[in-house]
């Protein structure tokens, strides 16, 4: 076929001058590019590296197409059973992310007020001498209480290059986005069944997705298999959310819940299939734990429809009809975990109820239930940690019943700032997160940010936590670094690695070589502090000397290999597993036997009998090995052993005002690319969704402006006037307004609801309450 | 051909009536400059067009030049190529005319086309035999190269049969080109609202009415409403015809919309609905165009030239808002009637509302027409020269 | 010689508007207001709080439908619009004066005015991307997350687009103005 006139090369040449002149597509950059002459066809003459995404958590499977180092294009890799040869509009726009003019290029130190947004540029070993100079005093000041320095992570598949750093540091905090997001399920499944598995969407035949929004909050493989089936082609879909949404839309039914009350609608739910005695029943007498106790729980607690009914808006007639839907489809009936999960203060018990309520029907640890598939281990690199005498405990470890290992942020933040921390934390380092646009109340976290002494952030961008930072640290994007071989498991598992397509731009670096120079300008200085402060240290020193303990506490050790080494080793036990994954991206064993193109757009990764649909044999990871329908160890703690209903769940909503809720967009994620040329190109900015016929009374019309306040504070947005949410609701979607004037597409675009939101905490792990919040609107 | 100097070139009589034309012509000129002065700097971003409105105000002044061409050739051949003995006395003013407004037209329309060089090329390269563009585009050429003819042996080196000859071939090729502008939306199977027979016929009528109205204009001024008996006698027997033509054009016009709203065919009622209830449309198109010099010919029986001079001048109004609605009604309904992204209201009638430098370009275009027709007042006796046709 | 089409299961869409910016990315789409090849049309839900009518909700994508009998050629004064090989509907940006015809033609809005060639522009199926560099998918069909798009020869009665619209009903947009797309919407 003939080569036709290309417009591509048009865009050749605007990429490659972006990055001579180190700014952005101007316009008039884009018509001087016009001359670029053409490098004729595509796809033969390009570098083809295997990477992968890492616009959002998924980390679908991609293939940079590079050429005069500079990524052109960046295509779905097939080879990926988790990513199933596809990328989402995010995935699309990561060259724009690559390429952002406004993107972080150099270290920088705070040159002014902190929150003044001056900064001056500095040297890579400017800006590891201003840390340790800051450590060693704080250090010093607290005698080596390593735990006044915190340490909070975003997910990122370096995340835990640099929570090495954090480990061989010795503090007690590590705080993550787990309290923000998916703490009260992971756990409430796992305390239940034994793990948070994988729905097997490709073979379900029947799904409750409640506060799942997967065909807009995008999870992989899920949001493929799934609404490749619902309309038309064998698995039906219940939706359940406050809104409808473009899930809602594929559904079979759509069940518009109150806000909140999630867990009324299960009970009743499981009171109807205990009740009819739907459930099933060789199962539950297998392999349930407690289930009599349940079943008298529920049965005698009056949990019917027609009592759900009035708490969640819900009919009891649909209620009826789901719940026996539900168990006439099992085991091949599912209620979705969910996944950001933090939402009020009954969240645990609602995930507890879900498993328990999908359970019954059998359908764990089968083709078409709830998965716990298989994994494929990699070789640890392990390295020893030091242990710190003077460390202290976690300042939050009693704010909830269970604070893991991951903290609870708004406990945490909460504490420092009101002055209840039993010592002082004085400094924070922080990793690919933005806690200023995805904690709740802005303005505390700012507050708490300003109060800190060190304030260290690492990001590609300048967020809104950035601004509020004292050492900016840029790491370069993901298609500029080769990042921690990753294994999936699963149903069909696999192994997965992000292979560099070009060198880092500008003065960044990737999380590896930024820890190996801290690590290797503090390491020393701060081994001074504990011989000073740590009498275990002095012990040691005499016993064995200080080179042969310096050795035990010295910080570079993780990072003293280069990220490619460290791959190798990771699947050395996997023949040929490095190459290929260097190669393609992707591993699992006989992946070349097994993999085949089986349509245009269709792949098989496994032949059906090696799938890990079953592996336990009926032995369920909790205690009992079997489900657990109440958990007695909890009730010491304050914890119901089994989920049940209490009045104060029920949140009263003042007429006039609305209960507000949070969540995601297609074409965003979360705070992290609200900066995006491509994403805003196809949405401008978020808008507040408000009943159609409340909006006309209060004279409000598409596109007009409104203040939205709550006891946090306030933010102003476009109003867009819909059916698809209640009267007493309103929403907009996570992640616009930012403060920072440094992202000048994102500075001041739309809502910011971090700074509405209220920051209460739920029982059980302290994660944040997200919908819990009353809001008053006013058109300006 | 009149001789001539600089000098004399620029002067005139200091007449109100005069300094207001020559003010307006130099204020129109000054503002065709400046937009295509704004249009060579910004390009397209100048204009207000958009995706779903690729034609604007540009499109339409051009199609108002033109049809005033046609009209004036029309017109002029009743006498010139016709043989009625009244109207011979048109000929060269009117062909003149002609000339004049197709090239501003020419020229409005070179600033709409985005390439006019490539266009010369391609047009002969790779015509497009099956574009009603094309052939509109290369029989106005034509057009405009017979009536070049025409006048120069008419008002030049006078010859009468050449004249005429060359005057039969404009006014066939200029029937046909613009024909074939009705047919450039007449062809439209996109648009229903457009699409079929009328548009074709339509412009041939309106093109007379708009030589009409164009014919009173340069008479009133050209007299300044003192009418010698033999000018009096031919513009009474004008204004019978476009009394009639009115007529037919305002049966038409009903015919239409009543086809139109009949059975409330998809997209074609909606459109057609919308678009006469717009002030465009009833005052602009119909009032003005056509009820106001209508009711003054009727009422007046055709005698009250003066009357009609004035009504004229509300009609080319009128005719301008038929040209505008010509274009944005056929661009009215969204070709698709599904929203693009969620945050936005539902496509509905795709609106449009010209930029300065389109007003600039386009209204500009009058002043060229103002300032060719001077010059050509000038340069050549407009008049009819005593004996020369007999 | 092919004649490629594309077929769409339109059902499973889920309006995540991937193929919007794989198209953009593809095919240096400026990021400006009404550049796009290709779009998602959204027809917004019926019905009253909490009485939506889902079926009602529906997300349409659409691209130029590649027509065998294109009003858009016809109507080009230099054939600047042409049949290129396979049955695809091209611009020669050489060619085009851009007189902006054919986007008034054109009965599907499936064109617009690239501001940095000041020539028309709409989809090209990929043929000169992807398909003269031998691969056989297009842009958006590959990135499809519910792999809505088939994308093949529909003269090849083995290919899978032919296979389906032989074996499913379809439908297909503006059918009756004669412009015979080649875009078909599985039902
Ligand atoms: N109001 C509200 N709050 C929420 C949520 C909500 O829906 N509403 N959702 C919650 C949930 S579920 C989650 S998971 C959290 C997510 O919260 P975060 O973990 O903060 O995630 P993002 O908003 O994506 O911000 C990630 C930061 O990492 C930066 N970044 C991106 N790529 C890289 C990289 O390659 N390297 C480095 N070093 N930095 C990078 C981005 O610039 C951005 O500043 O938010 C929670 N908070
Ligand atoms: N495109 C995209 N995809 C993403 C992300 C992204 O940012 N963008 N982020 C990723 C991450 S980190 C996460 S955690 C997941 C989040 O994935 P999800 O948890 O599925 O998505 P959310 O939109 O945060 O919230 C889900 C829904 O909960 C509804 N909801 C609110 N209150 C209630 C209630 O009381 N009851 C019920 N039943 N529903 C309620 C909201 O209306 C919303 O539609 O998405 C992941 N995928
Ligand atoms: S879901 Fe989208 S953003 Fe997330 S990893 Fe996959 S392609 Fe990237
Ligand atoms: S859809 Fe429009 S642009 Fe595409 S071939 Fe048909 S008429 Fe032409
Ligand atoms: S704008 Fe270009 S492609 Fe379209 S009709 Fe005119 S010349 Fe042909
Ligand atoms: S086929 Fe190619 S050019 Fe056409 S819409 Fe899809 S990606 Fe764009
Ligand atoms: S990529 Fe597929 S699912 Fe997403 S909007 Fe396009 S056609 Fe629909
Ligand atoms: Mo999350």
């Amino acid at each position: 076929m003939k080569v036709e006139i290309s417009r591509r090369r048009f865009l050749q040449g605007s990429v490659a001058m972006s990055i001579a002149g180190g700014v952005g597509l101007s316009s008039s950059s884009m018509m001087a590019s016009v001359a670029a002459p053409a490098k004729g066809k595509l796809s033969n003459e390009d570098k083809k590296v295997a990477t992968l995404c890492e616009m959002c958590v998924n980390k679908c499977a991609a293939i940079a197409h590079v050429r005069n180092g500079v990524v052109q294009k960046l295509d779905p890799n097939p080879l990926f059973p988790k990513s199933r040869n596809m990328l989402c509009a995010r995935g699309n726009s990561g060259i724009r992310a690559l390429y952002d003019p406004d993107r972080l290029k150099y270290p920088l130190i705070r040159d002014g007020e902190k929150g003044s947004g001056k900064f001056k540029r500095v040297s890579w070993d400017e800006a590891y001498a201003y840390i340790n100079e800051k450590l060693t005093k704080i250090l010093d000041e607290e005698k080596d209480n390593r735990s006044t320095v915190a340490f909070c992570a975003g997910e990122g598949m370096a995340e835990h290059t640099f929570k090495n750093f954090f480990t061989m540091f010795g503090s007690s905090h590590f705080l993550n986005h787990a309290s923000l997001c998916l703490a009260t399920t992971v756990s409430g499944y796992s305390l239940t069944i034994g793990g948070y598995g994988q729905s097997d969407l490709d073979n379900a035949k029947y799904v409750i997705m409640a506060g799942a929004n997967r065909a807009e909050a995008i999870v992989t493989p899920d949001t493929m298999d799934f609404f490749k089936r619902t309309n038309g082609r064998g698995a039906k879909l219940i939706t359940v959310d406050p809104r409808f949404t473009n899930t809602a839309a594929k559904s079979d039914k759509w069940l518009a819940i109150n806000v909140g009350t999630d867990l009324a609608f299960v009970l009743a739910l499981t009171y109807v299939a205990i009740k009819e005695e739907r459930y099933n029943k060789a199962f539950v007498e297998n392999y349930f734990n407690g289930f009599e106790a349940y079943k008298e729980h529920i049965l005698s607690s009056g949990y019917t429809p027609e009592w759900a009914e009035k708490l969640t808006g819900i009919h009891a007639a649909d209620i009826y009809e789901v719940a026996r839907d539900f168990m006439a489809h099992a085991p091949q009936a599912i209620y979705y975990q969910g996944r950001r999960t933090t939402w009020s203060k009954n969240d645990f018990q609602l995930r507890r109820a879900q498993a328990i309520f999908s359970a019954m029907g059998g359908g764990v640890d089968v083709k078409g239930g709830i998965c716990f598939g298989r994994g494929l281990p990699l070789i640890d690199h392990d390295v020893a940690a030091p242990i710190y005498a003077n460390a202290k405990s976690r300042i939050e470890k009693d704010e909830a019943a269970v604070v893991g290992g991951s903290g609870s942020w708004v406990a945490f933040r909460n504490m420092v700032l009101e002055n209840r921390s039993p010592y002082p934390i004085r400094a924070l380092f922080n990793y690919k997160h933005n806690p200023m646009q995805n904690m709740p109340n802005s303005a505390k976290t700012e507050a708490f940010l300003k109060k800190l002494d060190l304030v260290v952030t690492i990001d590609t961008m300048p967020s809104d936590t950035v601004m509020l930072s004292d050492v900016i640290l840029p790491e370069c994007t993901y298609l500029e670094r080769t990042d921690p071989v990753v294994s999936y498991g699963g149903i069909e598992p696999s192994i997965a690695q992000r292979n560099k397509a070009i060198d880092p731009m500008f003065e960044t670096k990737n999380t590896m070589d930024i820890m190996l120079g801290l690590s290797q300008k503090v390491s020393k200085s701060l081994f001074e502090i504990s011989k000073k402060h740590d009498e275990d240290v002095q012990m040691a020193i005499e016993e064995d000397g200080e080179e042969a303990v310096y050795k035990d506490f010295d910080l570079t050790k993780p990072f003293l290999h280069s990220q490619e080494e460290l791959n190798a080793h990771a699947v050395e036990k996997y023949e040929g597993a490095a190459q290929m994954l260097k190669d393609k991206g992707v591993f699992y064993p006989n992946m070349n036997e097994y993999f085949k193109k089986v349509g245009v757009n269709d792949y098989e990764y496994y032949p059906e009998n090696k799938r890990a649909y079953s592996v336990l044999n009926n032995k369920f990871k909790t205690p009992s090995g079997k489900i657990e329908c109440a958990i007695p160890s909890l009730a010491k703690r304050g914890i119901d052993a089994m989920p049940m209903w209490k009045k104060e769940y029920e949140m009263e909503i003042p007429a006039g005002k609305f209960r507000f809720i949070t969540g995601r967009h297609a074409q965003f994620t979360q705070s992290g690319t609200n900066n995006n040329k491509l994403l805003l190109n196809l949405v401008p900015q978020n808008y507040a969704w408000i009943n159609a016929r409340v909006a006309k009374k209060l004279g409000i019309k598409f596109g007009d402006k409104l203040e939205v306040s709550s006891k946090a504070g306030k933010t102003t947005i476009k109003a867009y006037p819909t059916e698809k949410i209640g009267p007493d609701t309103l929403f907009f979607v996570h992640g616009f307004g930012s403060y920072s004037k440094a992202l000048s597409l994102a500075y001041n675009n739309g809502g910011n609801d971090a700074a509405i939101l209220e920051d209460g905490i739920e029982p059980m792990h302290g994660s944040t309450c997200l919908h819990d919040t009353i809001v008053e609107i006013r058109k300006v | 051909m009149n001789t001539f100097s600089l000098k004399k070139l620029f002067f005139f009589e200091k007449t109100p009536l005069n300094l207001l034309m020559a003010v307006l012509t130099v204020g129109l000129l000054a503002a065709f400059f400046a937009g295509v002065a704004n249009y060579i700097l910004h390009g397209h971003h100048a204009y207000n067009v958009t995706r779903q409105h690729p034609w604007g105000l540009l499109i339409s002044m051009y199609v108002f030049f033109v049809v005033s061409s046609t009209g004036l050739c029309i017109i002029s051949s009743i006498g010139h190529v016709f043989g009625i003995k009244e109207f011979q006395q048109i000929g060269k003013r009117a062909i003149a005319g002609a000339i004049i407004t197709i090239s501003s037209g020419f020229a409005v329309i070179a600033f709409e086309i985005g390439h006019p060089v490539t266009m010369m090329i391609y047009n002969v390269l790779t015509p497009g035999l099956t574009s009603a563009i094309w052939w509109m585009g290369t029989l106005y050429g034509l057009y405009l190269t017979f009536i070049c003819l025409e006048f120069f042996f008419l008002a030049v080196k006078e010859h009468h049969t050449l004249s005429k000859i060359f005057g039969i071939c404009g006014l066939l090729v200029g029937l046909a080109a613009h024909s074939n502008l009705g047919a450039v939306f007449g062809f439209l199977v996109s648009r229903p609202s457009a699409n079929g027979v009328f548009y074709p016929v339509y412009f041939i009528l309106s093109a007379m009415i708009t030589g009409c109205y164009l014919i009173f204009l340069m008479y009133g001024f050209r007299y300044k409403m003192n009418f010698p008996d033999k000018v009096q006698v031919m513009l009474v027997k004008l204004s019978k015809i476009l009394g009639m033509l009115l007529a037919v054009l305002i049966f038409f016009e009903i015919w239409k919309i009543l086809t139109a709203l009949y059975g409330d065919m998809p997209e074609r009622a909606a459109t057609i609905l919308h678009a006469v209830q717009h002030p465009n449309f009833w005052l602009g198109e119909l009032t003005l165009g056509m009820l106001i010099p209508f009711t003054v010919i009727l009422l007046s029986n055709a005698q009250a030239i003066k009357a009609t001079v004035y009504a004229s001048i509300l009609g080319m109004v009128g005719i301008f808002f038929m040209r505008y609605g010509l274009v944005h009604d056929t661009l009215l309904y969204p070709m698709t009637t599904l929203k693009r992204a969620e945050y936005e209201l539902a496509p509905t009638f795709v609106e449009y509302f010209p930029s300065i430098t389109e007003f600039a370009i386009g209204l500009g275009g009058i002043g060229l027409s103002l300032f060719l027709y001077y010059i050509a007042d000038k340069v050549f006796n407009l008049d009819e020269t005593e004996g020369a046709h007999h | 010689m092919a004649r490629y089409g594309m077929a769409l299961n339109y059902k499973s869409c889920i309006n995540c508007r991937a193929c919007e910016s794989a198209c953009k990315e593809e095919n240096g789409v400026l990021l400006l207001k009404d550049h796009y090849r290709i779009w998602v049309g959204v027809k917004e839900a019926e019905g009253e709080f909490p009485n939506i009518s889902i079926a009602s909700q529906t997300y349409h994508p659409s691209q130029c439908q590649h027509c065998s009998n294109a009003p858009c050629q016809m109507v080009c004064p230099t054939n600047a619009t042409y049949y290129g090989t396979d049955g695809m509907v091209m611009v020669d940006p050489v060619k085009c004066i851009l007189c902006t015809y054919c986007i008034n033609a054109c009965p599907y809005d499936a064109r617009y005015v690239d501001q940095r060639t000041m020539t028309v522009d709409k989809c090209t199926f990929c043929s000169d991307t992807r398909l003269a560099a031998g691969e056989t998918t297009t842009a958006c069909q590959a990135t499809c997350p519910t792999k809505v798009r088939v994308f093949g020869d529909l003269d090849d009665p083995k290919s899978e687009i032919s296979q389906l619209l032989a074996n499913k009903e379809y439908r297909q947009v503006k059918e009756h103005l004669g412009t015979k797309p080649k875009l078909f919407y599985i039902v």
